[in-house]
């Protein structure tokens, strides 16, 4: 069975983790010559199934990846590079220390350089002409650190586009990106069409990706549900197959609120770069939900709120008063708690015991001048383990060999017993299996009870939709839509995101 | 009452983990309680190296020389305690060394030639300690300079700026408060050595039970967890580098009285001791783990090898090889029982899965430790 020799081809590929199958493509190609946009939702299966392209994620065996007709050994990032394909990630593997020239020609030689030694002139004029071809305008010899994450981005662009690929992968190329920059991207990926590449081009932004593509794929739950030509694509037509029939039950579940609502938390115009002005208002165990998409501003609103990011402009009130915190710390102490979205760099001390993290914040309140007694915090860590129902074999484990929903009921632990005024959570179910799900979700019906007003920000609509009792939709750093619970639909949410004006 | 409530069920609570977790009872599970004390090894390197040595060289057990050795523990000591809480935060301070020659000779030098009572040129030498340990703390937090490259500065200029002050000559003469300091003893038991168990158990008690102690090891063990959970991080670097700056100036006072002069060439070196004693104590250098009682021990350990070397004559040249591989096999020891308690963790899970959450194990303890069906 050889695939298509003038293109990329797909034949019964699929991935597994677990017991959930991510994505199952029975035929699909990228033919040499055009542009493919590929959407989905989160967790459609794009980021797999780019990865088993790239070479970092291996599918299930029995599955054939073929490049012209040859066969591509999957699962080695180093066979997809020898075999022609580039992609453009939405990280930045650059080294900050090193400059463009050498970022440029990292591990990828010019072949006119000499051998043995470190060949300065042919390196940059290499460099030179990638980032020439990009439209760049920066001196090679600049520090990538000092750069601005656009112009890393492009970049990153020149970098892939540098090995002469034949299939070209840009993964939300243009999110990092402003209009001009994002307008360069779309050129390069058609020029490098027109040169007789395959490219992927990923993207969010609907007009974007209907402005560089010839043909439109979209993925729902690992699946390919949709191959048409750009014509076709209209906005309507790709977000009703991204989204496929809403489960309208779970959406419109019936959810008392509550009875005077007490406006717990207020912002107005509230600005930080980047970001705002936003203005909105929680009540007292209510969730409001944060929607947008990857770099609309989610945690960097919540961020904000917490003073963890230096708000420039704006007003704030919690319960009633001026709230103008400038540390977490004055946050904490004024009454708000943070679950951040990572939660082994950001929120738990892994080698510490599980005693230790739930008692960090609110260790002081033990203390009597400064003191406490072993016996008091034991039986604080134990107490709110106990509300949160995780699982352990003793709370002087450390937390870091509990699972991740386990990790993430003792956080919530943490500021249970802070007993806040306003919990700001997000991506709180990021990295925990479907299980732990439903049990944070209660977590956070059970912070509603204790009369939280509770903030989430999360990239699953699902789950926004199941918590919360009303959306406000970021765009770009600012509230594009706000949605009550009976106007929740994944297509205004999208449209919003997206940026585009809903038709009548 | 609620507290009280809370803490009984709470109890109940461990009671059935612990039976969970470590399975058996008696003896075995007594003595792996020991052994899974992280400065077990230390405490026991230490009475074997003590009861090995007197028995081959009776004179090391002496009174004369187990007070050298508490003189010697007493600057190493109190270097060491001071330093491992730097440690902790996942940072380092290479200065202490250089500031005991440093705050010694400022502390002699205004005794001598400025005639300040001995009790202001005290002070002075812990000031100096103080000054320049907020000053490392002020680069670290406000400029982001990392601890390595600032310490390594004072390292320096406070060993030249020793030098300094009298070009290389020693100052004589210096009050006999200094000197008494150390010759006196309580039970036989030389005063800097008291001195350094204070110092010890109040950095103990900073650590274990206070709230700012447990902050410290936050901030080493994830500083931006530490800032998130509304802790403020800058104040506690800076603290921890102050109390290694007045650790230093404590020493300076004391090596006055041994010496009997200021002299500008000592603690040369001393603060690669210190952070021996530190490692071999168990602090990790990756911050966030290790206690006050290890970095003691390991400085007691440091010393009691040291001058064993001594007694038994062994050339000063394998002494220092032989300090090396103490502090390698120290290391290596640490990463292996890192690793096997890696490993029995990775085993913990297990008893979560089968849903034991701590709510159900206190409710339900019998049934749970029994494993009889109810049936």
């Amino acid at each position: 069975m050889q695939g298509d020799a003038d293109g990329v081809s797909l034949h019964h590929v699929s991935k597994t983790y677990g017991l959930a199958t991510v994505l199952q493509v029975e035929d699909l190609v990228f033919p040499f010559g055009k542009v493919v946009g590929l959407v989905g939702e989160n967790g459609a299966g794009k980021s797999t199934l780019l990865g088993i392209l790239a070479g970092t994620v291996a599918p299930n065996p029995g599955g054939v990846v073929s490049i012209s007709g040859e066969q591509l050994a999957t699962g080695s990032p180093i066979a997809s590079q020898a075999a022609g394909v580039a992609m453009v990630s939405q990280e930045f593997p650059l080294v900050g220390q090193l400059s463009v020239t050498e970022n440029l020609t990292l591990g990828n030689r010019p072949k006119d350089a000499r051998r043995l030694f470190y060949d300065k002139k042919a390196t940059t004029a290499a460099a030179r002409r990638m980032i020439a071809a990009v439209g760049l305008d920066v001196d090679p010899r600049t520090p990538v650190s000092s750069l601005s994450i656009p112009t890393r981005q492009m970049l990153e662009v020149a970098k892939a586009l540098g090995r002469d690929p034949r299939l070209l992968i840009l993964d939300e190329p243009t999110s990092a990106l402003g209009p001009t920059e994002a307008g360069a991207v779309i050129r390069i990926a058609r020029e490098h069409a027109a040169r007789g590449g395959a490219v992927i081009f990923v993207g969010h932004r609907l007009e974007e990706v209907r402005e560089a593509a010839d043909q439109v794929v979209v993925l729902r739950n690992g699946r390919l549900v949709a191959e048409m030509d750009v014509a076709e694509a209209t906005d309507e037509r790709l977000i009703r197959e991204m989204v496929g029939v809403e489960h309208l039950a779970s959406v419109t579940a019936d959810r008392t609120g509550p009875v005077r609502p007490v406006p717990v938390f207020t912002a107005t115009g509230l600005s930080a770069p980047g970001l705002g002005p936003i203005s909105l208002s929680v009540n007292q165990g209510e969730v409001l939900g944060v929607a947008g998409l990857m770099g609309a501003g989610r945690s960097r609103l919540l961020h904000t709120i917490f003073g963890a990011i230096a708000r420039t402009d704006g007003e704030m009130t919690l319960a009633g008063r001026p709230y103008a915190p400038r540390s977490p710390g004055a946050a904490v102490a004024a009454g708000v708690a943070l679950v951040p979205e990572d939660r082994k760099q950001q929120s738990i001390i892994a080698t510490a015991p599980v005693r230790w993290n739930v008692t960090l914040a609110t260790l002081r309140g033990l203390t009597r001048r400064g003191f406490f007694t072993p016996r008091a915090e034991k039986a604080r860590a134990a107490e709110f383990v106990k509300v949160t129902g995780a699982r352990m074999a003793s709370i002087e484990q450390p937390i870091g060999s509990l699972s991740g929903g386990n990790q993430q009921r003792v956080i919530f632990g943490k500021w249970f017993a802070a007993a806040p005024k306003l919990l700001l959570l997000d991506e709180p179910t990021r990295g925990v299996d479907v299980g732990a799900k439903a049990e944070i979700y209660e977590l956070i019906d059970q912070a509603r009870a204790r009369g939280m007003a509770v903030i989430v920000a999360s990239s699953e609509l699902e789950e926004l939709f199941h918590l919360s009792d009303q959306i406000v939709v970021l765009r770009t750093g600012r509230i594009g839509r706000v949605l009550a619970r009976d106007e929740f639909s994944k297509e205004r949410v999208l449209l919003t995101a997206a940026g585009v004006k809903e038709s009548p | 009452m609620k507290t009280e409530q809370a803490e009984t069920s709470s109890n109940e609570g461990n009671e059935a983990a612990a039976g969970l977790g470590v399975g058996g009872g008696g003896a075995v599970s007594w003595a792996r309680k020991i052994t899974d004390i992280p400065e077990f090894g230390v405490v026991a390197a230490c009475v074997l190296v003590f009861i090995v040595v007197t028995l081959v060289h009776h004179d090391f057990a002496d009174i004369a020389n187990l007070q050298v050795i508490g003189l010697d523990l007493a600057d190493y000591g109190i270097l060491a305690v001071g330093v491992s809480m730097v440690i902790m935060t996942s940072g380092i301070d290479l200065s202490p060394g250089s500031m005991v020659a440093f705050c010694s000779m400022c502390s002699a030098y205004v005794n001598v030639n400025w005639h300040w009572p001995v009790l202001f040129s005290i002070l002075a030498s812990l000031g100096i300690g103080i000054v320049v340990g907020f000053l490392h703390g002020w680069f670290i937090t406000r400029l982001d300079v990392p601890p390595f490259a600032i310490t390594l500065v004072t390292l320096t200029a406070a060993a030249g700026g020793a030098l300094a002050l009298t070009q290389g000559q020693p100052i004589s003469g210096v009050s006999t408060f200094y000197d008494k300091l150390t010759l006196y003893d309580a039970f036989q038991v030389p005063i800097p050595v008291v001195i350094f168990v204070v110092v010890a158990f109040l950095a103990w008690v900073l650590m274990e039970r206070t709230y700012i102690g447990r902050q410290i090891y936050a901030v080493g063990g994830n500083r931006e967890a530490a800032r998130l959970a509304g802790i403020p991080i800058n104040r506690r670097l800076m603290l921890t580098y102050i109390v290694s700056g007045a650790c230093a100036g404590l020493v300076g006072v004391l090596v006055i009285g041994r010496i009997g002069v200021g002299d500008p060439s000592v603690g040369s070196g001393w603060e690669l001791d210190a952070i021996a004693a530190s490692v071999i104590g168990g602090v990790s250098l990756y911050g966030g783990e290790g206690r006050i009682v290890g970095a003691a021990a390991g400085a007691l350990l440091l010393m009691l090898i040291n001058n064993a070397l001594i007694v038994l004559n062994v050339s000063p040249f394998y002494q220092q090889v032989a300090l090396g591989l103490v502090l390698g096999i120290a290391i290596v020891a640490d990463r292996v029982r890192a690793r096997s308690r890696g490993r029995a963790r990775r085993g913990l899970p297990v008893f979560g899965a089968q849903g034991v959450p701590l709510a159900a194990a206190s409710g339900a303890s019998a049934e749970v430790g029994g494993q009889t069906p109810p049936e």
